[in-house]
């Protein structure tokens, strides 16, 4: 309300004044309205008054704020202004002036001072705020920014007690002094700035404010009238606009200086005068420091002014800026080769197909993609630091604990030894690795960590054939069979100790010559083998030293890869006794165990060949059915077994009256059966039953005891008129024997066909 | 009495003595002086704080404590006049010469009754001065300007401070001294026939250090003349301010203040390089010094002048 007010009021003073601001005699003073513009006006009009009348001109006099009086110095509608040092500042930097024409003397009292400073106020019951480090954080109340009393004396103290008030906005700018120290009563605000002398202005028109408020930071300045926070600076300049007349400016200047502290024009301003115009470098200073306008940005330094200034620092810099450049650059080169060969070497090393791995101090420290593999690990990474002995089984293969045998190794290498050896790995999955490991010492000079480069050949293959190997050897040697490796032509190579036994020759007398073969077929068995792969068959061998031996022999070719044959592998087993063995079910089978003399079945056979053979050769046979009488007494009288010797001496006095071309057979019990071939007439056939009668009948000596026996024999003649088959022809011998067992026994019956006796 | 003492006497004798203690890590560095409008640079930035923690400024309460303090190694460095300078090295403690901090430009004065109208005059006249202190160099000088010797006048060594006494008892025709004992006598009824204004750069209050303490504290001094020259840039800049601390401190008004910063010089950093240099004005001043007092029987034995001055602590650029 009060700005509109004053606006207008600009607006009329404008429009009247615009054409008498021209006129020679008239100047127009501007004050700037620090407290309200009708205290203001109150106290500078007698100063107009006396200014007009000291220099006969017509003095108008404006009171202004800040902003207005910048709108109205614009517009040249100004002469004279009268404003605090900071708001001066700005205003010169913004436009040309004359310069300061005097300085005001503040009165108070008796005393007076050319000084302006700042107050800090609070209200007295604010117990807690007592220095200036007290207010960080509070909020502020202050006239305005381009106050010198009101705001930037106290913004440099506070700056150099370490509280930047003007960060998060806790100032607030409320126009003039006198709001801010009713704010600061009324308590909107802990604290308010104002400048020198307010508080004892306010004080002759409000007593009770001294017990009010209370002044931070005072000041004990001996001799200046004012309470005060802040140190001093010059009081408002009193200036004049170039556009002026300078013989006015000389008058307005004779009546400032020569107005006494006693006229009431000085009274009323609550001046004591007016001064020679002071320095307001340290207004500059404090601008500068706290960094507000005109001096809110740093002072623009060209190049060419640091240039002049700094000339032998900057060729020196440059030069040594140039030096390290070209350096770096060096350094660089360098770095990137460095880097370039570092990168191949690692390449070369991860991408080599044999495993490599970088040890330190026994752990992994790096290891190439072949190692990780081989290892059978997801990644280089995961390998890194383990330890070399985690890979080791407890105890190698060959007794030596691992972790021992290593770090031996190891410390070997690392005085300067190449280790290489076969090692056993077991990795994490407890599968076996064979390995064979050198390791290496690449410790650089003067380098205290062990690293040895160490390189693994996977022998895993190796190792496994060497152990067929090994059993195939093995079973070579301790097989029973006996083995024989010849060349191509049959002439032995190899042959394993089963054959030494079974030949009876040791290896040098077997070697370059041939191998037993069968007698009939000889190297046709080689023969048959290339061609047809093998040749398997069974022949009988005369050993030099013992008793022939049956072999079985199976022999294989052995190809190379043109398939041709380069070498025979024979294998013999020794079956002689399988042969014997044979031999003897055969005899069982065909003779009587007891006597010797053929049984049953092989009379038959023999029967049947001789019947053929006769038939053949037109030639006569008989066969003659023995049967023992009275055997069953002597078998009861004296055991089976006297029996059985009977039988035996029984069987063996037939045997010797018959012929050899004669066959007798035991066809079971005391029946015996023979074959007389060849039999020419009837009457020597009747003396060979005859002599076999009276053979049988002799006394045997059995048990210790002489026995006698008699037999009953049947016969039946081949070839008959009716062709007849062995069964019968036995048949009709045996019922001929029957016929002369009736006949009264021991005597012989010869079967008729016509049924009579012969 | 050495000179400055009055000016001390005249303040607060508070912190008269007060060594404070070192509580930073190394042991800050030992400044004494008196409160003494030349040496008030110092003083302002220890009120702002601009010492650090590498400097402890003490008051001392008169000159002669600050050469006791350096003869015996309570103070490693302090203000005083050129020639307390050369004496002090001459008995056994040589002192370096870092910074000038003021020239007497009118602060050295001859008061003398009111007939005694030129130098020349003073002949045969009883003429209190204080022979151990600056104002022998000062009477030394005026008999010089003046043509006349120590014979040709009556001599009364006599402590400034007593001068005023003297005078009124009517003891003295002239006094050598200094203000504001100047003044003083001046509102007696004394008149000044002659002051330092008409020697230009000749009589020098300086900053000198122990030689024998510089080679382990030349940071603490580099940051000693920083903030000399920070004070002094705030003394003279924001003279609105200073001229109201200064005058609390040394408990006289503002205008006083104003009044004593007229009779002497404070020069800035290029002068100060000027002043230090090889050959340069402090050099020659004390090479006549010497002379003079080696001459007068006021020095025993001659110093090395040649190591008297180090210009390399003052600050590279303007602070």
């Amino acid at each position: 309300m009060k700005r509109l007010l004053l606006l207008l009021m600009l607006g009329l003073s404008m429009a009247v004044k615009a054409p008498l601001a021209l006129a020679a005699d008239e100047l127009t003073l501007g004050v700037f309205a620090y407290r309200p513009v009708d205290i203001v006006m109150s106290k500078y009009q007698p100063l107009a008054e006396y200014l007009s009348e000291k220099t006969g001109l017509t003095v108008r006099l404006q009171v202004l704020g800040q902003e207005d009086m910048n709108r109205a110095l614009a517009a040249n509608q100004l002469d004279l202004f009268l404003t605090n040092p900071s708001h001066f500042l700005v205003i010169r930097s913004e436009r040309s002036v004359t310069g300061v024409l005097a300085t005001v003397l503040r009165r108070s009292g008796a005393t007076s001072t050319a000084s302006v400073g700042g107050v800090i106020i609070t209200r007295s019951q604010r117990d807690d705020l007592n220095e200036l480090t007290d207010l960080a954080g509070q909020m502020i109340a202050s006239p305005g920014i381009h106050f010198l009393g009101g705001y930037q004396s106290q913004l440099l103290e506070l700056k150099e007690a370490g509280i930047d008030v003007r960060r998060g906005s806790r100032i607030k700018l409320l126009g003039s002094h006198d709001r801010v120290v009713r704010a600061v009563v009324d308590g909107d605000v802990a604290a308010g700035f104002i400048r020198t002398g307010i508080i004892e202005d306010m004080l002759t028109e409000n007593p009770r404010l001294g017990d009010q408020l209370k002044v931070l930071n005072p000041q004990n300045l001996t001799g200046f009238p004012f309470r005060v926070s802040t140190r001093l600076y010059p009081e408002w300049p009193l200036v004049a606009l170039p556009h002026v007349d300078q013989r006015l400016v000389r008058r307005v200047a004779a009546a400032l200086f020569s107005l006494n502290r006693n006229d009431p024009a000085a009274r009323a301003a609550g001046i004591a005068g007016f001064a020679p115009p002071a320095d307001y470098q340290s207004v500059e200073q404090l601008a500068r420091d706290i960094r507000v306008a005109p001096y809110d940005q740093a002072p623009q330094l060209t190049w060419l002014d640091a240039f002049h200034q700094y000339r032998l620092w900057v060729i020196a810099i440059a030069v040594l800026m140039t030096l390290l450049l070209a350096s770096s650059l060096w350094l660089g080169r360098k770095k990137r080769q460095l880097a370039t060969s570092q990168r191949r070497l690692r390449r070369l090393i991860l991408s080599w197909p044999q495993p490599m791995v970088m040890i330190r101090d026994g752990k992994f420290l790096y290891t190439n993609r072949a190692a990780v593999e081989l290892l059978r690990y997801e990644s280089w990474a995961s390998l890194t630091n383990k330890s070399v002995a985690s890979f080791l089984p407890s105890l190698q293969p060959d007794g030596l604990s691992s972790t021992g045998k290593i770090s031996d190794t190891m410390n070997r290498v690392h005085r300067g030894a190449v280790e290489t050896g076969e090692w056993l790995f077991q990795r994490a999955d407890t599968s076996e690795l064979w390995v064979e490991m050198t390791l290496a010492p690449i410790d650089g000079g003067g380098e205290n960590e062990h690293v040895l480069l160490c390189a693994l050949y996977d022998i895993t293959r190796r190792k496994q054939a060497e152990k067929r190997q090994r059993l195939a050897a093995s079973v070579f040697d301790h097989v029973g069979e006996a083995i024989v490796i010849t060349d191509e032509h049959g002439m032995v190579v190899e042959v394993n100790t089963a054959y030494g036994a079974m030949t009876g020759r040791t290896r040098a007398q077997t070697a370059g010559r041939l191998p037993p073969l069968p007698l009939e077929e000889g190297s046709g068995v080689l023969q048959a083998t290339r061609e047809r792969g093998f040749w398997s068959g069974e022949f009988e061998w005369k050993r030099s030293d013992g008793p022939p031996l049956n072999l079985a022999l199976t022999m294989s070719a052995v190809y190379d890869e043109q398939g041709n044959v380069t070498h025979f592998v024979g294998i013999y087993s020794d079956i002689s006794a399988i042969k014997k063995q044979e031999d003897q079910l055969r005899t069982m089978a065909h003779y009587d165990a007891l006597t010797g003399l053929s049984n049953r079945s092989l009379f038959a056979d023999r029967l049947q060949q001789t019947m053929a053979q006769a038939r053949r050769q037109n030639d006569h046979l008989a066969v003659v059915y023995i049967d023992l009488d009275h055997f069953k007494p002597v078998n009861d009288a004296f055991g089976h077994s006297a029996g059985d010797d009977l039988l035996v001496e029984v069987a063996s006095r037939m045997r010797s009256t018959l012929r050899e071309e004669d066959t007798l057979a035991r066809l079971g019990g005391d029946e015996f059966a023979a074959i007389i071939v060849n039999v020419e007439d009837r009457a020597s056939l009747e003396n060979l039953l005859k002599r076999l009668l009276a053979d049988i009948a002799e006394p045997v000596w059995v048990a210790d005891h002489l026995v006698e026996v008699s037999a009953s024999i049947g016969v039946a003649l081949y070839p008959q008129t009716v062709e007849l088959d062995g069964d019968q022809l036995l048949r009709q011998a045996d019922q001929a024997m029957y016929r002369a067992k009736q006949g009264g026994r021991n005597g012989y019956c010869l079967f008729e066909t016509t049924g009579i006796e012969a | 009495m050495h000179r400055r003492q009055f000016m001390g006497l005249l303040a607060s004798a508070s912190l008269a003595g007060a060594v404070i203690p070192g509580c930073a890590r190394e042991t800050p560095l030992r400044v004494g002086m008196i409160h003494w409008i030349g040496y008030e640079p110092l003083f302002v930035a220890k009120e702002f704080g601009w010492l650090g923690d590498s400097v402890a400024l003490t008051r001392t309460a008169s000159g002669s404590e600050t050469i006791t303090g350096l003869l015996n190694g309570s103070l490693d460095a302090g203000g005083m006049t050129l020639d307390e300078a050369l004496r002090v090295s001459s008995q056994g403690v040589p002192l370096t010469v870092i910074a000038v901090m003021n020239v007497s430009a009118g602060a050295d004065a001859v008061m003398v009754r009111p007939e005694i109208t030129g130098l020349r005059d003073l002949k045969g006249r009883r003429v209190a001065v204080e022979l151990q202190a600056v104002s022998a160099v000062m009477l030394l000088k005026v008999l010089e300007e003046a043509g006349l010797t120590r014979a040709d006048i009556e001599e009364i060594d006599l402590p400034v401070d007593q001068h005023a006494q003297a005078w009124r008892r009517n003891e003295i025709d002239a006094s050598v001294s200094y203000e504001p004992m100047a003044s003083v006598l001046e509102s007696l009824g004394a008149k000044r026939l002659f002051d330092s204004r008409s020697l230009p750069e000749t009589i020098f209050d300086v900053l000198v250090v122990r030689r024998d303490r510089i080679s382990q504290r030349k940071g603490a001094l580099r940051s000693l003349l920083v903030s000399h020259f920070k004070g002094l840039n705030h003394l003279v800049r924001n003279f609105h301010d200073a001229v109201y601390r200064v005058a609390t401190r040394q408990e006289v008004t503002p205008e006083a203040v104003r009044h004593a910063l007229g009779t002497v010089t404070l020069p800035d950093l290029s002068t100060n390089q000027r002043y230090l240099a090889p050959e340069g004005q402090v050099d020659k001043a004390a090479g006549n010094l010497q002379a003079l007092l080696l001459k007068e029987g006021l020095m025993a034995q001659p110093v090395d002048l040649d190591r008297l001055c180090n210009a390399s602590f003052l600050p590279r650029s303007p602070v």
